[in-house]
């Protein structure tokens, strides 16, 4: 049909992969496992600041693999899941400012980090579904 | 900025799928520039307009009144 060459752009979708979910999956396991070490007693502070310092590599990997992936994106959905960032990030600005006043109004207690994860990744979600709907 | 993708895509009686197969990209991306929702870059409106023989200005149709109508 045409004497472009079709690989322009590689993969175009953010879908996972086997390697991703496997580096993930891995990240996690050494998140949580470092986690429950350092909720036990007997480590001394070396150990422990060790113990804490464990998960960075694999997760400085999956980043790695995930900003590769986005790379690899045509530019059309490069721009939505910037969007998607944006709106997500923001979002998330927003929540954390809330929950902290709401914290001052002794509403709710004491925000744990893990559930800045869970913040970011909803909000994300609803990040790319509004930069998608928005490009349909 | 205006297109003429889908008429030229449809003289060439091809899909959006296989048009994004030829330039390199993905479906949404054909989707969002016909519908004049995403203006391509460069190095894809050429690529795009050479797909169908054609000169990015014979694709593409610059009006500066479209920027404010979205």
């Amino acid at each position: 049909m045409s004497d472009l060459d079709p690989a322009m752009s590689g993969r175009n979708s953010l879908q996972p992969t086997g390697a991703l979910l496997g580096i993930l999956c891995v990240a996690m396991a050494i998140d949580v496992g470092a986690g429950w070490l350092l909720g036990r007693p007997g480590f001394g502070s070396r150990v422990r600041i060790i113990l804490a310092l464990l998960p960075i590599p694999a997760n400085l990997l999956l980043v790695t693999v995930i900003v590769r992936r986005i790379r690899q994106l045509d530019e059309f959905l490069q721009h939505v899941h910037l969007e998607a960032i944006a709106i997500g990030f923001l979002l998330t600005v927003l929540a954390v400012s809330v929950y902290e006043d709401l914290q001052k109004a002794h509403v709710v207690g004491s925000l744990k980090i893990g559930i800045l994860w869970i913040f970011m990744a909803a909000f994300y979600g609803i990040g790319y579904f509004i930069a998608a709907r928005h490009y349909r | 900025m205006k297109n003429r993708l889908r008429v030229l895509r449809a003289e060439k009686d091809w899909t959006q799928a296989q048009l994004a197969e030829i330039v390199g990209v993905s479906r949404q991306a054909i989707i969002a520039v016909e519908n004049g929702k995403y203006d391509p870059a460069l190095p894809l409106a050429f690529k795009l307009a050479r797909a169908f023989g054609k000169t990015v200005e014979e694709v593409f149709i610059w009006e500066a009144d479209s920027l404010q109508e979205r």
